[in-house]
């Protein structure tokens, strides 16, 4: 009678568990070593890998027109959000398609107040980040009982609102939901950074700060609840995991994630828009489809990712003179070549690519069938990006 | 009250529409486990075809019929070619593949057919019927009605009443029990797919008719509302997803009429009915509930 | 051993650091003019305050192309809007082929590019970002579609006195005086079609009620409180406002609600599918009153679609209808169709209005240019701020653009228009009927404070 439990098709649909990732859920009692030993190999090419990114990243703003640094600190805002997404998603299984309104609160919210309170930038963000929590939190709370489909659906929603709802209450300029702080205020600090630098940077270092957060946060007791939570939801509240707590606080945390991304939008666009009907629902696809084709469940994987989906964003837009209505089945089925060729999104198959060395290397390393450790956190260290 | 009735009248209209495609999003999930977001888009690639085929000269009917049998046959390509492969593999892939369908088909949508709007002829007599209380219902939208009705008799007959929808409800809950059973699962999977494109050109070419005119943002807000639909109905009812099309119809036509306060954002309805309904009940008006194992 | 990593890691990052602060190879290109302060004759006279900008507006320019870009959308959901540039592009193809446009004695080649936007003003911005850098040898931008893509724009563009003309939208934020770099095109503003329909009820019905449908966003307010100036001290009185959510293509609801009211006049403010899908609705539901069409609905795809439900509906407009069988011997209708069909072959609809439109706004454009008084961004912005041209591309005859101090809006004299459908397979068309009726000036007065200078 497979047929009356069509509703156990119903669970898996979004409820990410990335088969590499198998950390022994907290239920069974065993706590995975921290720092697993790796092969000198493995351990060697992260370490070049991790200073290559880190060089290039600090190297970058200086090297490129200021049109480039702008696109680069697109994809940093874009990695914030999908790491918070990545949290919500891929360490607690909640899905969420609606991040790009937690987004669009946290954008509007720094823009508001610069515009109409006076506020200088740098403290909106700090309010944008405290206001999209407390949003998460309610929006968390409902997903206590909806989840699944149903949660991708109900956030789907809120996406859709979003703009509307600014459409309807924000009176920017001229009555239009575009609001647009003066340029100046994001001139540098810094003499000697040029402006497009001085973004960048800044932008560079909150993402610094919280992807170190987010490493701490996984890592740890809380990080290891909210994936018992995702990989074994009842059997994490039987052996005293606080499941309602752990669900809330990761919606609350992870949408003010989005909402600083909003916040910095602000500053690297030098606008908030709620002009676009679907502007919001794009950004919860792009913070899902940078946070995938990075890898779900990986400390590096949002920003590859973001970086990824940024350039492939541009790079396909003005690919064909005279035929730019292709651009989007372009940058479409670039999508889908990749999943096709890294399933596991880039820091996936890197990480393969580093076992296989690993293996090859050490004749008496683990065996093949060993599971790969989710020691993700080594590469996306932030000692590697200060 | 004779407003009252017409405006229910445009809610059953527009319900109708959204009912319809969420048929086919339902169909797809039932039969192969997926959301796929590209199911709009592939309802609007298949309705331009039966618009360039009567432009052609062949009659609506005509044009519709090839319309979905080149669906049924491009769907089960898609599937093969698309879906097939990402089989064992997270869900997050086959999500970022139905997206960058979404994306694709609607740009070659656009090469293919222009970017002006077109006028879709309808399939049924042009005009009104008056009702009770001097309320005129349009032929078109009882023609879409009666069309659903069938289409819903139809695969629920397939899908509870044959061997052949006993064994792609199987190979959708289990596919590897199914294929412990000898059933040819890729198969099963693959004619979900064909089934879902075939009824979403069917809705499609209708809709764009009761419509005014259609162009490629047709079913931009459709899918919003039928996602809505859907999920409302419980996601895997045939009858729920219909009947809850026009709950969400309705709800909408009476928010513009009644409630000048959510002028501009109507759509907050639909979504706090969601909302409401998934908290009291999880798995929707008509969806199955799901029992958890440890 | 994660101790000596990290301090390794550190180690090398700090050198790589030092390194990238010390070698900022990018300068060289990030020719601003600064320190560049060369006072010009010029700026003495002109009303457009040059002393903050970072770019100098009196400088010639080098060499004999003037240099144009735009931004507007060529991929997604308003990909039709594309259809403007086909116009614009093959009249300076023509002026190109015919020697070019003269300035000041100077003959000039026209240089144009663009980039797509998707009508998504964040991507406008970073699209000018790109093309108009500081110290950029752009001399205008042209064209770009949408109110908020230029209003996305006009802050950047205006701190650098760069020209941004001929903004493809009818909004009137385009005359706000802070913003002296930014100005609309012939489009006529939004709020005038309020005072058009207005004196056509008076005439027709002048005890009318009105029932009104407008978009949820800043163009339906230029409608709804356009039309509210327009009427008072009238007996025109309107009944009720639906409103409709930006992007839908169904309002069904919303005329029902409407025609409940069975009010004498409906404003029709729809735009895209919308339009034609009310005047289908309002058909059906047997509501049969004086109507008005939003002039962003008068093309000839979304009247081709309403069909019969558009037959007798009332416009305005300034240009001659390709559509229309009474230009087909006029000399600039015979002009344009030949001009389009040479430079942009590839299938598009010649006789679509917005192509039309382009096409015009680039005759309008050249003769900006041959009035300034000097090659330079400054006499440029002089000239299409006091400009007077008739005769141009496809403007009705009679009809006259005029820019002048204190009147920044071009489009003030409209022609009544009114549809006529003869079949489904005819030329349908609007025809004009009565007069010109000349609103130059008073765009500032139906117009809310706050949506020009807000």
């Amino acid at each position: 009678m497979a047929t009356e439990q069509t509703g156990a098709a119903t669970e898996p649909v979004l409820g990410v568990a990335p088969p590499d990732v198998m950390v022994a859920p907290a239920a069974a009692g065993t706590t995975p070593p921290l720092w697993p030993p790796v092969p000198r190999v493995v351990f060697i090419a992260r370490v070049i890998i991790g200073v290559a990114l880190s060089a290039a990243a600090l190297y970058a703003p200086f090297y490129f027109q200021p049109t480039m640094n702008r696109v680069l600190s697109q994809a940093i805002y874009l990695a914030i959000a999908a790491m918070g997404l990545n949290l919500l998603l891929g360490f607690n299984g909640q899905v969420s398609i609606g991040h790009g309104a937690f987004y669009g609160v946290g954008a509007f919210t720094s823009a508001i107040l610069m515009i109409d309170h006076g506020w200088s930038f740098e403290p909106t963000i700090i309010a944008s980040a405290l206001l999209t929590g407390v949003f998460g939190l309610l929006v968390g709370l409902p997903a206590l009982r909806v989840r699944g489909l149903y949660l991708a659906l109900v956030t789907l929603g809120l996406a859709v609102l979003f703009p509307r709802v600014a459409q309807k209450f924000v009176d920017g300029t001229g009555g239009r939901p575009l609001l647009r702080p003066s340029r100046k205020e994001f001139s540098s600090l810094i003499e000697g950074l040029a402006d497009d630098q001085w973004v960048y940077f800044l932008s560079l270092a909150i993402m610094v700060v919280l992807f170190f957060l987010a490493w701490n946060l996984t890592r740890g007791r809380v990080g290891r609840a909210m994936v018992a939570v995702r990989d074994q939801e009842l059997a994490a509240s039987t052996v005293g995991v606080n499941l309602a707590g752990t669900k809330v606080a990761t919606f609350a945390i992870s949408a003010a994630y989005a909402g600083v991304a909003g916040s910095l939008s602000v500053m690297v666009d030098a606008l908030a828009d709620g002009t676009n009907p679907v502007l919001y629902f794009q950004r919860s696809i792009e913070f899902l489809v940078a946070m995938t084709i990075g890898g779900a469940a990986t400390m590096l994987g949002p920003a590859v990712g973001a970086l990824a989906l940024v350039l492939l964003r541009r790079n396909t837009q003005d690919l064909i003179e005279g035929k730019e209505i292709l651009a989007p089945a372009i940058y479409g089925a670039s999508l889908i070549a990749f999943v096709f060729v890294l399933p596991e999104g880039v820091v996936g198959g890197v990480r393969r690519l580093l076992a296989w060395l690993g293996r090859r290397s050490s004749a008496k390393g683990r065996p093949p069938t060993h599971p790969i450790p989710d020691d993700s956190h080594d590469i996306g260290g932030p000692h590697e990006r200060t | 009250m004779q407003l009252f009735i017409e405006q229910v009248l445009n809610g059953i209209g527009n319900g109708v529409v959204y009912g319809s495609v969420a048929l086919a999003l339902v169909l797809i999930f039932r039969t192969t486990g997926v959301l796929n977001f590209a199911q709009g888009e592939m309802a609007l690639f298949s309705t331009y075809i039966s618009w360039k085929l009567t432009e052609t000269g062949l009659p609506v009917v005509g044009a519709i019929v090839i319309s979905m049998l080149i669906a049924f046959v491009a769907g089960g390509v898609l599937q093969f070619t698309l879906i097939r492969p990402m089989e064992g593999r997270s869900q997050l892939n086959v999500v970022i593949v139905t997206l960058g369908l979404f994306l694709a088909i609607n740009s070659l949508a656009q090469l293919f057919f222009g970017t002006d709007p077109q006028l879709m002829p309808s399939a049924f007599p042009s005009g009104g019927v008056d009702l009770f209380g001097g309320a005129r219902i349009q032929k078109d939208t009882i023609g879409l009605i009666v069309v659903l009705l069938v289409e819903c008799l139809a695969l629920w007959v397939l899908l509870n009443k044959t061997k052949l929808g006993l064994k792609l409800r199987a190979v959708a809950a289990d596919p590897v029990s199914a294929r412990l059973h000898g059933i040819r699962a890729g198969w099963m999977l693959m004619f979900g797919w064909a089934l879902a494109a075939m009824i979403g050109a069917l809705a499609g070419s209708l809709v764009a008719a009761e419509r005014t005119g259609f162009d490629a943002t047709l079913m931009q807000i459709i899918l919003v509302y039928a996602l809505a639909a859907a999920a409302l109905g419980g996601f895997d009812s045939i009858w729920g997803a219909v009947i809850c099309g026009l709950i969400v119809g309705i709800a909408d036509a009476l928010t513009i009429q009644y409630v000048d306060a959510l002028d501009g954002i109507e759509v907050v309805v639909p979504l706090g009915l969601i909302l409401v309904v998934l908290i009291v009940s999880p798995n929707g008006l008509f969806g199955k509930r799901t029992v958890e194992r440890v | 051993m994660r101790g000596h990593r990290t301090r390794a890691a550190a180690a090398a990052l700090v050198a790589l650091a030092l390194l990238g602060s010390a070698c900022s190879s990018r300068d060289d290109d990030d020719a601003t003019t600064s320190g560049d302060e060369s006072e010009s004759e010029g700026a003495a006279e002109s009303s457009i305050d040059t002393a903050d900008c970072i770019d100098d507006p009196t400088v010639p320019i080098e060499g004999d192309t003037v240099k144009l870009v735009s931004s507007y959308p060529q991929s997604g959901a308003t990909a039709a809007f594309a259809e403007i540039a086909r116009g614009w592009e093959s009249y300076f193809e023509k002026v190109n082929d015919e020697g070019g446009v003269e300035i000041a004695g100077e003959s000039y080649q026209i240089e144009y590019e663009d980039m797509d936007d998707e009508y998504n003003p964040a991507e406008t911005a970073a699209n000018l970002d790109e093309m108009v850098p500081a110290g950029s040898d752009v001399f205008a931008v042209f064209s770009v579609v949408g109110t908020a893509n230029n209003l996305a724009i006009r802050d950047q563009l205006g701190e650098l006195c760069v020209p941004n003309v001929f903004a493809a939208t009818g909004s009137p934020a385009w005359g706000n005086e802070d913003y002296p770099w930014t100005l609309g095109s012939s489009l006529s503003p939004y709020p005038l079609e309020g005072s058009m329909f207005a004196s056509l009820l008076e005439d027709e019905k002048p005890d009318a009620t009105v029932a009104m449908l407008v978009q949820d966003d800043d163009f339906g307010r230029a409608y709804e409180e356009g039309f509210a100036q327009a009427i008072e001290g009238t007996d025109i009185e309107v009944v009720k406002v639906e409103r409709y959510q930006t992007g839908s293509a169904d309002v069904s609801a919303q005329i029902t609600s409407l025609a409940d009211t069975d009010a004498d006049a409906f404003f029709n403010g729809g735009t895209l599918l919308a339009c034609p899908d009310a005047l289908s609705r309002a058909k059906e539901a047997g509501w049969e009153p004086i109507t008005w069409v939003s002039t962003t609905c008068t093309s000839q795809t979304l009247m081709g679609i309403a069909q019969d439900a558009g037959d007798g509906v009332y416009s305005a407009g300034n240009l001659k209808d390709p559509l229309n069988p009474d230009w087909d011997e006029d000399e600039a209708m015979v002009e344009y169709l030949d001009t389009v069909r040479q430079y942009r072959p590839e299938g598009f609809l010649e006789t679509n209005a917005i192509v039309g439109y382009g096409y015009t706004q680039a005759a309008i454009f050249i003769e900006a240019l041959e009035a300034a008084e000097e090659p330079t961004r400054l006499a440029l912005m002089e000239s299409v701020r006091n400009l007077e041209v008739s005769d141009a591309g496809l403007l009705l005859p009679g009809v006259t653009v005029s820019t002048s101090e204190g009147d920044p809006y071009f489009g003030e004299t409209l022609q009544l228009l009114q549809y006529e459908f003869t079949g489904p397979d005819d030329r349908n068309h609007f025809v004009p009927t009565g007069d010109l009726v000349d609103f130059e000036g008073e765009t500032v007065e139906v117009t809310p404070e706050d949506l020009i200078n807000g």
